[in-house]
């Protein structure tokens, strides 16, 4: 092997180590019997998975993060889809400008949406509905299917919807026989990222979240500030779980590797 | 027959407004507090536990309303940000630095009327002083924690954490972040300086405080002690107490220049539509039977002077009037208007 080989394989490694260390500390923090992180690990326990189980506050946001994050990626997708759509193939004026006004969220620190948010809803005298909360999460979460579908589109051979035209399929027929199935990899790649995105968000939550509506995270925040136990890396831990297991799930069913060719 | 049903008809309005007249002036609260909600600010952690297990549910129960809670920080911007007249809250429950800002932006009561809260009569002085707006309700002592195991001599006094022994095997917090990191800058300009607001003192003194470790959350500070990272640090006597089921080698000291006050404050904002009902879960949160409840389950030093708790919380919490009479409380008003300026050399010290 040349040194230059080495080199690289080292590299990578180190940079595996330095990405994965951090949910290594996490797991052994959450099997440890001690309330706080011990290495080597005092012993093993299941405990903290239980007390996490079987918490009502704990489930209550566990359950409110995953149904929240399940019909923002639905919103998310469908916004994001129709408005790449129009943005690559509607000879609008000024695409450019509106690519860059539909994506602003992403440039823009979350916390600021968030709080400018809540004050437009204060403004409003809307409160804070459990909708304004996903209506949050679908601002900060579309940008990341339009640029994702985007990416689709642009290499979009649209002979190929000109050729079901001109063997009589008409334009809806075209849409969901043609032109959907060629765009899904970066429809599905921009749901997933919604989906952790939604699931995983605190700062544009912190703001929107009405008493009693408290979403995974904001739980976590609000019981890391006072306790530190090790319920804190179990919920860690089925969160890391839970978005891999709809990254995994949504590759093994739809599939995300035609994307990750394009 | 006409006469006599009539005379029986207004014979039961009659008798009937006179109950419900009676109702209104014997219990005028209740009956406005019927089917209200009381919008509070709130910890969570196991205070939110106890809270919702037991303390909310008895007075929904009690008055006959619904307790909504937010427990979701920061509570001052949503406050800000809400109407004056029908703000997002009716009670903000937060520690004291919070509340003197909130003060100065006009979102919360300075003082309350102890009238209308009949036990804060009941309180000791430390709980309504000048330096509190609203009402302490509970108290922490900020004090110092150590290892048994570790140090050598123990504790006694707040100059044991300047020595070298301690070098990066101490304490403390990120002080632009963390009340208890401030509050103890004021401590460090008292020992080293002419008063709590010597802070060219204080820059000096925390200056030779390094090598230290540093925490930003107040909860990481107990996992510290625990896990032998720092031998002495500075600590909340709750952050130590609360661990006393559990074997381990963490214990609290109360150092002989006094503690420092990590109140637990309620206020009312002044805009709120449900005053009554405000004041009534305040007097509510300082009845004996309460204070005891979320004391014991916290480790709270309760401001009512009249609890007396279970002999295992009672020998250690600040509860008889020598051991309040340690409290040393910060003026908040004073640090928030200098807050800027201290975060400023204080980041520059510690930075380095």
């Amino acid at each position: 092997m040349t040194p230059g080989r080495l080199a690289y394989i080292a590299l990578n490694a180190a940079i595996l180590i330095f990405i994965l260390a951090p949910i290594a500390i996490i797991f052994v923090f959450a099997v440890n019997p001690v309330p706080y992180i011990d290495f080597p690990p005092s012993g093993f326990t299941w405990d903290w998975f239980v007390q996490f189980f079987t918490s009502d506050i704990f489930m209550r946001s566990l359950w409110l993060s995953l149904r929240v994050a399940a019909i923002v990626t639905l919103l998310a997708v469908f916004f994001g889809a129709t408005a790449s759509l129009a943005i690559a193939r509607g000879n609008l004026p000024g695409a450019r400008t509106i690519t860059a006004f539909v994506l602003s969220p992403l440039m823009l620190p979350a916390i600021l949406t968030g709080l400018a948010l809540f004050q437009a809803y204060m403004f409003l005298d809307i409160g804070r509905p459990l909708w304004g909360l996903v209506m949050g999460h679908v601002l900060v979460t579309t940008p990341y299917v339009v640029r994702t579908t985007l990416a689709v589109l642009h290499n979009f051979d649209t002979r190929l919807e000109e050729a079901a035209t001109n063997l009589g399929a008409g334009p809806v027929r075209v849409y969901f026989e043609v032109t959907l199935p060629l765009i899904k990899p970066g429809v599905i790649a921009g749901g997933i990222f919604a989906f952790i995105v939604s699931f995983d968000q605190f700062p544009v939550s912190l703001f929107l979240i009405g008493p009693g509506n408290e979403t995974l995270p904001i739980t976590l925040f609000n019981y890391l500030k006072f306790e530190m136990d090790g319920r804190i890396a179990a919920a860690s831990v089925v969160s890391i779980l839970i978005s891999l297991v709809v990254v995994i799930g949504i590759d093994r069913t739809v599939g995300l590797r035609s994307y990750g060719k394009m | 027959m006409t006469h006599s049903r009539f005379n029986a008809g207004r014979r039961r309005f009659l008798s009937s407004a006179a109950a419900a007249g009676a109702m209104t002036l014997g219990s005028p609260l209740v009956l406005r507090a019927q089917n209200s909600e009381l919008n509070i600010t709130g910890w969570g952690g196991k205070w939110g536990e106890v809270f919702e297990a037991t303390v909310g549910p008895m007075f929904e129960k009690e008055y006959n309303c619904k307790i909504v809670r937010d427990t979701s920080f920061p509570f001052v911007p949503k406050l800000q940000a809400s109407s004056r007249r029908n703000p997002i809250y009716d009670v903000v429950h937060s520690n004291q630095n919070a509340q003197a800002a909130a003060v100065v932006m006009g979102l919360v009561e300075e003082k309350l009327d102890p009238t209308n809260i009949p036990n804060m009569a009941e309180l000791y002085d430390y709980a309504t002083s000048d330096t509190i707006n609203g009402v302490c309700m509970f108290t922490s002592a900020i004090g110092m924690g150590y290892r048994k195991d570790l140090v050598k001599e123990v504790p006694t006094s707040w100059t044991d954490l300047w020595k070298e022994e301690y070098a990066d095997k101490r304490g403390a917090y990120v002080i632009p972040i963390n009340s208890l990191g401030q509050a103890f800058l004021t401590m460090a300009a008292s020992i080293y300086g002419s008063g709590a607001k010597d802070l060219d003192a204080a820059y000096e003194a925390l200056e030779k405080l390094k090598p230290i470790k540093l925490v930003d959350f107040t909860g990481a500070m107990e996992k510290m002690i625990l896990s032998g990272e720092v031998e002495l640090c500075v600590i909340h006597d709750s952050g130590v107490l609360r661990y006393y089921d559990t074997p381990n080698e963490a214990a609290f000291c109360a150092p002989k220049e006094g503690v420092l006050a990590l109140e637990q404050v309620l206020n009312i904002t002044p805009g709120t539509q449900k005053r009554e009902l405000a004041e009534a879960y305040i007097n509510f949160m300082l009845s004996p039977e309460i204070q005891k409840t979320m004391a014991e389950a916290v480790w709270y030093s309760p401001a009512n002077k009249n609890v007396v708790l279970s002999d295992v919380y009672q020998e250690r919490l600040l509860t008889t009037p020598e051991k309040v009479a340690q409290l040393k409380q910060v003026d908040w008003m004073w640090y928030n208007a200098n807050k800027d300026a201290i975060d400023m050399r204080v980041n520059r010290i510690f930075r380095a």
